[in-house]
Order: C-alpha cells, then sequence, then structure tokens
C-alpha cells in the first residue's frame, strides 16, 4: 500500500477518517480510540482507553449492548447496522450505527474487536417518523376496522328495513291497485242497472199515474241522478288513481248554459221540497268539457242539498265576464267548521250529516279535480250567513303548457 | 400444534438424566451453542426457545399469557411434561433464571438441579434493594425499543435483500440470532425488567448453583449474593468472564462449573 503524503499518514486516516473508530482488546476494553470519536463525545483519549463499551452509552444501551450487541457479536464473529446512542460529556445523545468485527486467532480466541460507529441522527429521526406513521397506520386502521363494522351493521340494519318498508308498500300498493279496479269494475257494472231504473221510470211517467205516484217517480228519478253522480265521482277517482286522471273533451260549440239548467232540475227532481234559485248570465263562449262542468256543478249543487239549511234556498250563479267563467253554489245554515277546512277536497273526506244523506266524500275531491284539468279553481267561503263554493276559469279554457 | 414446533425444541444427546437450557432476553437457544454440546456425551440435553423469540411460533404468542414470567414457566412445565423430566436439571441463561425458579415451585421433582447463570429477582431496585436499575432507567429501556434497533434491520434485511421468495438469503446478512418481532421484544423487555421474584427464592428446594460474572452490568455481584443468600442451600461460583454472557465469551469455564455442580 503506497504510503500518504506527509503531513498525512495512516494514524491521520485513523484519527480523522469520517466515522468514529474503536478497536478493543480480548477483555472487551478499549484499546485504540480515534480523534472524530472523541470529538463526538467530548472525551480525552486517556478518559477512554481501558473503558469498556457500555460506558459509553446511556441505561438502555447498555443493557441492549449487553443482551445483544456482546452476544451477537461473538456469535457471529460481526455485526452490522445497530442502532446505538452515545453519550457526551455535556449528558446529550449521539446517535449511531455500529458496526463490528472480530478478529480471532486460529484457535478460536479473540484477539481484537474493530467497532466503527457512523452518524445516524437523521437516519434515527427517520426510523422514528417510520415508527409513528406505522403506529398511526395501525390506529388508522384500527378505526377503519370498527368504522367498517358499524358501517356494515349500519347498511344491515338499513337494507332489512328498507327491505321490509319496500315489501309492505309493494303490499300496500297491490292491495291498492286491486281496490281501485274494483272500485271501476263496480262503478262500471253499477251504471247498466241504474240506467235501466231511469229509463223504467220514464217510461212510467208516460202512463196515467195518481198524484202520489207522480211524486214518487219524481224522487226515484233524484235518486237515480245522484246514484248516477255517485257512480261517475267513483269511476272518476278510481280513473284517477289508475293514472288515467280526469280526461276532458273540450270544445266551445255548445251553450254551457243548457248542461247547467239540466244538472239543475235533475237535482231539483231529486229534492222537490227543496228551493233552488238560479241565476244564469253566460254571454260569452266558453271552452270546456261541459259533462265534466256539469259533474261539477251536480257535485257542488248536491253538496249544498245535503248540508245546507233545508228551510234555506240553494242559489247557483253563473256568468262570464272579461274572460272568465264564474259558477257559484250557496246555501245558508252551519258554516263548514275550520278543521274541516283543510281536508274540504280531499278524497273520502265527508261532512258531518244525517244517516242516509252519507255520501262517499268524493264529490268535492272530484270537482277540485275536473276544476284543476280545465286550468281554474275552487274557492270557498263560509260564515253565519251562507257557505259558497265559486268556480272560476278562463273561458278561453285550460292553458296548455 | 405440538410443543415441540411451538418452543423450537431441539433434543440432543442421551443419557439418564436430562438438563434443559433456556436462553435469556436478547437473542435464542444459539446462546448455548458453546456450552450444550458439553453435555451430549453424559446427558440427553433440551434447548428450546421461549415463545416469541427465535425459531418459536410466533402465532402462539399470547400478549396476556405471556405478560408475565409465570406464562413462561408454564411453558417449561410442559415441557417438563411432555418429556417425562423428572429430577432434571435447568439452567437458565438471565431472566430465565427465575423462569426456572417458578417453574420448580410449579412442578415439584421435574427439576432436581437448578444451574442460575447471572440471575436476578429484580432489575429495578426496590426499598433498600439494589437491583441496579432505576424505574426510569427501565422505562427508559422500553422507549428506546420503540426505536427498533436490532427489530429494524430484521425486518428490514428481506426487503433489502428484495427476494422474499428465499428467506434464508436475507438470514445470512443480518444479526439473525438476535431477530425477533419488535413488538414481542418489547413485551419481554417489560416482563423482563419489572417483575419481582424476590420472594420465589425463599421457597425454591432444588439444588442450585448461581454464576456470577465480574462487571455484569445487568446483574451485578451484588445482586448474584443476595440470590445466593435468599435460596436455602445454594451454592455460587463467581466466575472470572466478564459481562452478562459467560455462556459465550467463557464457555469452558461455565462447562466446568454446571460439570463440577452436577
Amino acid at each position: 500500500m503506497p504510503p500518504l503524503p506527509p503531513p498525512f499518514g495512516f494514524e491521520d486516516l485513523f484519527d480523522n477518517a469520517p466515522c468514529g473508530y474503536l478497536t478493543l482488546g480480548p477483555d472487551g476494553r478499549i484499546e485504540m480510540v480515534n480523534a472524530t470519536l472523541l470529538g463526538w463525545v467530548g472525551r480525552t483519549r486517556e478518559e477512554l482507553v481501558g473503558r469498556k463499551v457500555p460506558e459509553l452509552l446511556n441505561v438502555a444501551g447498555r443493557i441492549f449492548y449487553e443482551t445483544h450487541f456482546a452476544p451477537l457479536l461473538r456469535m457471529q464473529g460481526f455485526l452490522n447496522e445497530i442502532a446505538l446512542d452515545l453519550k457526551t460529556s455535556e449528558g446529550k445523545r449521539r446517535a449511531v450505527l455500529a458496526n463490528a468485527v472480530e478478529r480471532r486467532q486460529a484457535d478460536g480466541r479473540t484477539v481484537a474487536t474493530y467497532v466503527v460507529l457512523f452518524p445516524a441522527s437523521e437516519r434515527r429521526r427517520y426510523e422514528r417518523d417510520l415508527v409513528e406513521a406505522r403506529a398511526a397506520a395501525e390506529r388508522a386502521s384500527k378505526e377503519l376496522a370498527a368504522f367498517n363494522k358499524t358501517l356494515g351493521e349500519r347498511i344491515e340494519a338499513a337494507v332489512a328495513e328498507r327491505v321490509e318498508a319496500e315489501a309492505g308498500l309493494l303490499a300496500e300498493r297491490e292491495t291498492a291497485e286491486l281496490r281501485e279496479q274494483f272500485i271501476a269494475v263496480l262503478g262500471h257494472d253499477l251504471r247498466n242497472p241504474l240506467a235501466s231504473i231511469s229509463a223504467a221510470a220514464r217510461v212510467l211517467l208516460r202512463e196515467p199515474l195518481s198524484e202520489r205516484g207522480v211524486r214518487v217517480l219524481a224522487l226515484m228519478q233524484g235518486s237515480v241522478t245522484r246514484m248516477a253522480g255517485l257512480i261517475d265521482n267513483v269511476l272518476d277517482f278510481a280513473r284517477g288513481r289508475l293514472g288515467g286522471g280526469i280526461g276532458l273533451v273540450c270544445d266551445a260549440d255548445e251553450p254551457l248554459e243548457s248542461v247547467l239548467i239540466q244538472v239543475v232540475d235533475e237535482l231539483r227532481a231529486g229534492a222537490p221540497d227543496r228551493l233552488i234559485n238560479t241565476e244564469f248570465s253566460l254571454t260569452e263562449p266558453v271552452f270546456c268539457d261541459r259533462s265534466r262542468i256539469g259533474q261539477l256543478v251536480s257535485n257542488l249543487l248536491g253538496n249544498a242539498l245535503t248540508y245546507g239549511a233545508i228551510d234555506e234556498p240553494v242559489r247557483v250563479q253563473a256568468f262570464t265576464e272579461a274572460g272568465a267563467l264564474e259558477i257559484s253554489v250557496a246555501n245558508g245554515g252551519q258554516p263548514i267548521s275550520e278543521e274541516s277546512f283543510l281536508n274540504l277536497f280531499q278524497p273520502f273526506f265527508r261532512g258531518k250529516v244525517l244517516g242516509s244523506q252519507q255520501g262517499l266524500g268524493l264529490g268535492l275531491h272530484i270537482a277540485s279535480e275536473i276544476a284543476k284539468a280545465h286550468g281554474g279553481t275552487i274557492s270557498v267561503v263560509s260564515d253565519q250567513i251562507e257557505t259558497r263554493f265559486t268556480f272560476r276559469m278562463q273561458t278561453a279554457g285550460p292553458q296548455r303548457s | 400444534m405440538s410443543i415441540t414446533a411451538r418452543n423450537n425444541i431441539n433434543i440432543k444427546g442421551s443419557g439418564s438424566r436430562t438438563i434443559v437450557f433456556a436462553h435469556g432476553f436478547g437473542c435464542d437457544q444459539n446462546m448455548w451453542r458453546l456450552v450444550s454440546p458439553a453435555f451430549e456425551g453424559e446427558f440427553r440435553t433440551i434447548l428450546y426457545d421461549h415463545v416469541g423469540a427465535g425459531g418459536s411460533d410466533l402465532s402462539a404468542y399470547v400478549p396476556e399469557k405471556y405478560a408475565t414470567l409465570s406464562g413462561y414457566a408454564d411453558d417449561l412445565v410442559e415441557i417438563g411434561e411432555t418429556f417425562g423430566l423428572k429430577n432434571a436439571i435447568f439452567v437458565g441463561h438471565s431472566v430465565s433464571s427465575m423462569i426456572g425458579v417458578l417453574a420448580s415451585l410449579k412442578a415439584p421433582g421435574m427439576f432436581g438441579s437448578l444451574v442460575l447463570v447471572g440471575p436476578s429477582p429484580s432489575y429495578i431496585n426496590r426499598d433498600d434493594y439494589i437491583g441496579g436499575f432505576s424505574r426510569g432507567d427501565i422505562e427508559e429501556l422500553l422507549e428506546s425499543l420503540d426505536d427498533n434497533y436490532l427489530g429494524w434491520s430484521a425486518a428490514m434485511a428481506p426487503a433489502i435483500i428484495g427476494n422474499p421468495d428465499r428467506p434464508e438469503l436475507g438470514e445470512e446478512l443480518t444479526n439473525s440470532f438476535c431477530r425477533t418481532d419488535p413488538d414481542i421484544a418489547k413485551a419481554f423487555a417489560r416482563v423482563t425488567f419489572t417483575s419481582d421474584n424476590r420472594a420465589d427464592l425463599l421457597n425454591v428446594t432444588a439444588r442450585t448453583l448461581i454464576l456470577q460474572c465480574r462487571e455484569d452490568i445487568i446483574a451485578s455481584e451484588d445482586v448474584g449474593n443476595f440470590v445466593h443468600r435468599t435460596i436455602p442451600g445454594s451454592r455460587l461460583v463467581l466466575l472470572n468472564a466478564t459481562g452478562h454472557c459467560p455462556n459465550l465469551s467463557a464457555p469452558d469455564e461455565v462447562i466446568a462449573a454446571i460439570r463440577d455442580f452436577v
């Protein structure tokens, strides 16, 4: 090996190497120590020679040295990358990585041990970060697992609830469909015998009859009308619920007034002892489904006769003005109660009324549906003087969007 | 799972009597590689690794069980029962000295003789007993184990080699004899350095030999003398060896002392 140029030499190579360097005797005591290491720990050569490595370490390092470093070195003759903390004269710690190798004689006896120490503060910090990161990851993973567990449980519960609800909903929907189909079929089947009764009554009217007979026939006609109205309502309701909606066939070709007169006459026939005053002033043509408007008025008038005071007249007014149609039906008697007001137009809502007059509670609902279909409204005013339902629509008919 | 696999038990030699060698905190049964062969001619030798160390089955490590030395002593008793040990010789290094003491109390007659190498019933100073370490020292040790030390290189080696299918390549490179799972190492350090078995020493009835090193900072001569005074009828031999591992640094002296005792 070529000699190093003066003033350097192997002594300098040892002393000022960029690592700490120690040699240990067979008894493990320090024999040589380089200047680099002395500088790190702030000790003199005299202080360290003859001492043992554990004396340079903190307590944990000493235990570690005795339980790992020394036995490992004995067993495999070398060790690499062992992390140690050196204790400096100022009481500070200096993180190093140690490599060591034993020099043995032929008989296996250790003559010397060479130890090099590399500064490892940065690496130690990095390792600590890794350990912390791993701990954080483990914590996060535990939290995630716990979260997943509860999430799984929550999803399971929600799914079960949903399945149950859907099963219930499905059953309910099936029941509702069946019910509405039943109503539709029933309504349809009821119309035929009713038409026969109505026809039979008309035939009878042409026969010579007693005064009482005429009166009974009039009552029969009224009942038939009422019945027909009920069936219409039921059918419309069922059809609306089945998705068909209220169908309109609109035109402005015929006058509306004759339809209104016919409706009033029909109901008048069914309630011969009630007074129904009419006041019609339909000067503009109205684009509408006349039979539907007739149904609407029939429903309103039917209601007025049912709920209004018997000794007071029912007033039906219809007029057109400035492109608007207004039809109102008013009756006297008890005003509509506040709680009833909210539900007036709900299907199957019925006011308080005596026995046989009880309807299905569809009349106002169908009337409001017809009004809506015409782009119109039905409003109600009810006080001690009168209860008045007013239907309003544009004479131009429903606005198509 | 067999106890043999669980504790990586290796049986050698033959003879009417059996010597069980148990390693201490730090490494594994390799600690006895310079000592146990000397007895194979006259004795059956059993070497094993504590669960969590060396070649033991890490999956058998139950933190609750191994949170006390008693858990380790139970394993030793199971090993004794499995191999039908009666009046056997137990040689324990470091913390295994106390594990042997506890096993001898749990299973009277199993071990007729105990050889305690560098024993300490308590590493922590308590009252007027001087174990050598303050509680703070031990806390510092446990904290430093968080920095992984050897566990670091053990954990990293296979990755560095980059050949996980052939872990044996990694083993050749690293400090494999002391490799252990870092979490288990820390738990073992805790149970080792925080236990207090001073009271158990009084109940020992087996013949007992204490091998004490000089300049042992883990288990000082004072501690060795305390063990000697406390175990009735025990014998103490002060070795010329220094440090905590005479089984490696002075195997001949250890062999001679054990042979003389048995």
